[in-house]
Order: structure tokens, then C-alpha cells, then sequence
């Protein structure tokens, strides 16, 4: 006996695969996904609107906490947006070393994602190791800058951490490490056959569709789009250590896997290569409290794509808007898409293929009345809660 | 590529065999590394009071009171609890008269009152808290009827 109502599995908000909230309704037939919609804005922090009221100074680590992962480029992307306004540019060793605890970011971001996806493929062994060697980049961190997570190395106009010969041989040290075991675990995932069942050919986007919703980041890569910050815009020092662009034809989850494992190798290289040409000199340049008026913009490659940045400044010290758009924001379009006409028992791993982070997507809400097809501005917001408090009392 | 069964079974066979990854804290304890950074330390001698570190310190976590601006007597008053131990107040000082310690970390307490650390000349505290005891010493009054 058919029937004629749909069946919807509702996912979250609370715990939804991942340990952040977001809320999926997959509307399925039998087990087979026919539909997928995505609500987020759980984590709300009004971080833009807060960065109004503080100086630049002291936003540069109200940024660094929209993502405690990636938080490194945040405060960089903000810190170049700045130094540009300013007609700042930073000494070339504190450009080296903006890179360099990017990169080191970007090994613990794509270790943490590697345990995290092996875990919602069930394949907990590869989880419990990846996270055990992921501790070497977390100590060099620590060693490097002081802190374990928001590592807090940037300033306006330079840095505030230097390497010394006894760091940069215990990094090097690490990066050895890490390679023998980084090579391990790409011999796992692409040979394994149990875990190969979950990953290859499950939640395939082709290059058109990757172009077409705007993928960015290794999810766009792994579909063959070549598209990377670090490679078409360089910013800080990778004009002068190029990146090599890591991309896959395939464009499924094992495709996924395999760019951000070589991506790992790729980051090795390039902190061996700027440990090796690091340049002498100073690590700050002067910089006005006082921003002149303007605006810009500043993109830099997180871990998870490309994270944008527009700061205006009305010449005080404090910024008039930042508008922030994170890489997960652009991946979900894309994912929602790829759901379709997949198994409501591969969604776990399909929804962390992408490497979300639901904290990063909570930027803004736009809205729009039922009856009209004009956004409500911040007066239609005020007038309509007035109006509704006076019909609630 | 041979697709094979097992593909991480050595590792485990091998971990069987060696000490755990983990540490036994608080029983051991791995030193901290020299940048770490722990509580925040401030010499009052080299101080000038020019609130820098104050403005600057994006979580408001640092209070000086300025008791004598001539004499330069200062009290700071350092919050550890508000503190994101970024170092901003480190790099703005000029004076070179604020670090973050790799020593003193282990900062977890039951109360609220560990994380009011007072900085300063142990009379000009003493001057400070007794003020603060008079001033609040109307609102803590027992009510007589």
C-alpha cells in the first residue's frame, strides 16, 4: 500500500552527527533520501555588531573567536584587511610566520576533520589515532605561541611570536613525524575495504555542480575545481613559497579524503620551505590607532575554503562594519544537493564531508515579510516589533 | 589499489605493547612550554600609568587604580577569569612591565575570589581594600529595627 504523505526524518538541532547545532529534515522514501533542507543560526553570537563597538585592536580577538579551529585566519584575513586600509604592510618575517602557523592550523584543522569523518564512517581506530598524532601540531602550537587553541600570533601590522633555532629543529622534527604518519593513514583510506564501502562513490558532485552552488575549499577541489586563495590571490607570504594546487577528479567522499590528506603533505612542505627562508628582520610595523576611512576587502584560504572579509572604517578607532563570510556557509548548498538520492544512513558522513562548522555560519539573518518580496530593513524590524508587543500585551 | 581488511589492526597489536599517550594529571605533570602563556605578572616598579593595557585589553580584564598619579602608586587589579590570555597587554606595554607566566597555569578554583588578583605595594592594597571596605561598608550593614 503506497501512500501519498511524505515521511520526514528530522536531524538536530541538538547533536546533529556533529557535537554543534544545525537542524536537517531529510524527507526520505523508504530509506532512500528524496529531499534535504538545512536550518542554522543556533549559535548566533552577534560577533559583526559587537566588533562596532570595540576597537580594532581588540576585535582582532573578538574575530579570532568566530571559529576555534581556524581561528588563526580569521585574525589574519581582518589584520590585512586593516593593514590595507591603513597603507600598512607588514615585515616579511611576520608575513613568514602568518603562514607558517596557517599552515601548522591547517594540519590540526584537517587531522581533527580526518578523525571526525572516520568517525561517522564508524571506523573509530582511525579516529582515535588520527587525534593521537594530531597532539604533535597542538604541541608545536603551544610551544610556538602559547596556547593550544586561538593561538592569538597576530597584531596589527605583524606578529607577536618569533621562531628560535631550538623551535624551528623541534618543528622540523614534528613535520618528519607527522609525514610517515600522515602517509599511514592515506594508505588506510584508500585501500581499506570495509571503509572504501562508506566513501567511495557515496556523495559524488561533479565539477559542474560544484561550480554551479558555489563549493569552495577542498569540497570544491576533490570535484576538480581548481580554486584556491593561496594560489589565484596570494596574500602574506605565499607569493614567495607558492602552494600547489591539490585537486581530484572524482568528486566523491574518498575524493575528499585524498585532497585533504595530500593537502597535508602539501602544508609540510611548504613549513619546511619557509622554515628553511625565513627572512631577518622586524616583526612589527608601526601602526596608527586611528584607521583613515575607506573600505576593503581581504580573502585568505581557510582550512575549510575561502574566508572573506569586508571592514570599513569611517576614520576612528573603531571599525564602522565588518561583514564576514566563512567558508562552511558556501558549502552547504552544495551538500544539501548531493543528499539526494542517497541512503539516510550515509548522511552523517555526507554532511562531514564537507568539514562544517556550524559556529562559522552564523553570520546574519536576513528576512522577508510572508505577503511581500522586499527584505525588511532594520526600521521594518523595529516597527514590526513594536507592533507585536503591542498585540502580545 | 588491493583493497585489504584490517588496515589499522598493526597499530593497535602495536599499542598493546606501548606506555598510554595520555598523562596521569595532576599526578604527572609535563612542564610548561617557555611561551606559554600562563597569569598575567605585573612589576608596579617600572609602571607609568599610561592605561595602554587597560584600552587595549579586549575582555576588560584589567583594572588599574590609580592612588597617587605624582608618586606613581598604582593598584592593578587583574580578573583571570575574564583574561583570553592573548598577550595584546604584553606587546602594548611600553615599559615592559607585564608577561604572562609559564609557571603559575593551574588557575581552576571553586570560588570566585582566586581570580581577583591585586598587583602592587602590600601598604597600597591594604590601602585599597580598606578604602573599598569603608566605602561598601553601608551596604553590607545589618539592618537594626
Amino acid at each position: 500500500m503506497t501512500s501519498e504523505r511524505k515521511f520526514i526524518v528530522p536531524i538536530g538541532p541538538q547533536h546533529p552527527a556533529l557535537k554543534e547545532p544545525g537542524h536537517f529534515e531529510f524527507t526520505v522514501d523508504g530509506e532512500i533520501v528524496t529531499d534535504a533542507s538545512v536550518r542554522l543560526g543556533y549559535v548566533h553570537r552577534g560577533i559583526e555588531k559587537g566588533a562596532e563597538e570595540r576597537s580594532y585592536i581588540q576585535d582582532l580577538y573578538l574575530f579570532e573567536r568566530i571559529c576555534g579551529i581556524c581561528s588563526h585566519v580569521h585574525a589574519t584575513a581582518f589584520a590585512l584587511g586593516v593593514e590595507r586600509l591603513a597603507g600598512v604592510e607588514a615585515p616579511l618575517r611576520a608575513q613568514a610566520i602568518r603562514s607558517l602557523v596557517a599552515e601548522m592550523e591547517r594540519i590540526h584543522s584537517h587531522m581533527l576533520w580526518l578523525g571526525v569523518a572516520a568517525h561517522e564512517g564508524g571506523f573509530d581506530t582511525l579516529f582515535m589515532y588520527s587525534w593521537r598524532d594530531r597532539e604533535i601540531v597542538m604541541d608545536l602550537l603551544e610551544a610556538f605561541t602559547g596556547n593550544r587553541v586561538n593561538y592569538s600570533v597576530n597584531l596589527l601590522g605583524g606578529v607577536k611570536c618569533d621562531v628560535n633555532e631550538s623551535l624551528r629543529d623541534q618543528i622540523l622534527r614534528g613535520m618528519d613525524q607527522l609525514e610517515k604518519r600522515i602517509q599511514h593513514y592515506l594508505n588506510v583510506v584508500t585501500t581499506d575495504r570495509t571503509f572504501l564501502a562508506r566513501t567511495e562513490g557515496v556523495g559524488r558532485m561533479t565539477r559542474e555542480q560544484a561550480d554551479l552552488f558555489g563549493a569552495v575549499g577542498p569540497t570544491a577541489r576533490a570535484s576538480g575545481v581548481p580554486r584556491d586563495v593561496r594560489v589565484d590571490a596570494p596574500y602574506a607570504y605565499y607569493s614567495t613559497v607558492p602552494v600547489r594546487l591539490i585537486t581530484d577528479e572524482r568528486g566523491d567522499l574518498l575524493a575528499r579524503f585524498v585532497v585533504r590528506i595530500n593537502e597535508l603533505f602539501e602544508a609540510i612542505r611548504v613549513i619546511r620551505e619557509i622554515l628553511d627562508h625565513l627572512p631577518e628582520g622586524e616583526l612589527t610595523a608601526r601602526m596608527p590607532r586611528r584607521i583613515p576611512a575607506g573600505e576593503t576587502i581581504s580573502r585568505v584560504e581557510a582550512p575549510r575554503g575561502e574566508l572573506f572579509y569586508f571592514v570599513k572604517s569611517n576614520g576612528g578607532e573603531k571599525p564602522e562594519r565588518v561583514k564576514v563570510r566563512t567558508p562552511s556557509l558556501c558549502n552547504w548548498g552544495s551538500v544539501m544537493q548531493v543528499a539526494v538520492g542517497h541512503k539516510l544512513a550515509d548522511m552523517p558522513m555526507i554532511l562531514a564531508g564537507i568539514d562544517p562548522c556550524f559556529s562559522c555560519n552564523d553570520r546574519m539573518v536576513q528576512l522577508k515579510r510572508k505577503d511581500s518580496q522586499q527584505w525588511m530593513s532594520w526600521e521594518d524590524l523595529r516597527q514590526y516589533g513594536i507592533e507585536y508587543y503591542k498585540k502580545v500585551l | 589499489m588491493r583493497k585489504r581488511l584490517g588496515t589499522m589492526v598493526s597499530d593497535v597489536l602495536r599499542s598493546v605493547f606501548k606506555k598510554p599517550a595520555t598523562q596521569l594529571y595532576p599526578f604527572e605533570r609535563k612542564p610548561a612550554p617557555v611561551a606559554f602563556r600562563g597569569k598575567l605578572i605585573w612589576e608596579p616598579e617600572k609602571c607609568a600609568g599610561c592605561m595602554l593595557c587597560v584600552k587595549d585589553c579586549p575582555a576588560n580584564a584589567i583594572e588599574l587604580i590609580v592612588l597617587d598619579k605624582v608618586n606613581k602608586r598604582f593598584v592593578m587589579r587583574y580578573h583571570a577569569d575574564r583574561c583570553i590570555y592573548c598577550a595584546q597587554c604584553v606587546v602594548s606595554c611600553r615599559f615592559k612591565c607585564l608577561d604572562l607566566s609559564d609557571e603559575e597555569w593551574e588557575l581552576a578554583s571553586t570560588g570566585k575570589e582566586p581570580f581577583t588578583v591585586y598587583y602592587g605595594k602590600e601598604e597600597d592594597i591594604a590601602f585599597l581594600l580598606e578604602k573599598m571596605a569603608r566605602d561598601n561598608a553601608g551596604e553590607n550593614a545589618s539592618c537594626e529595627e
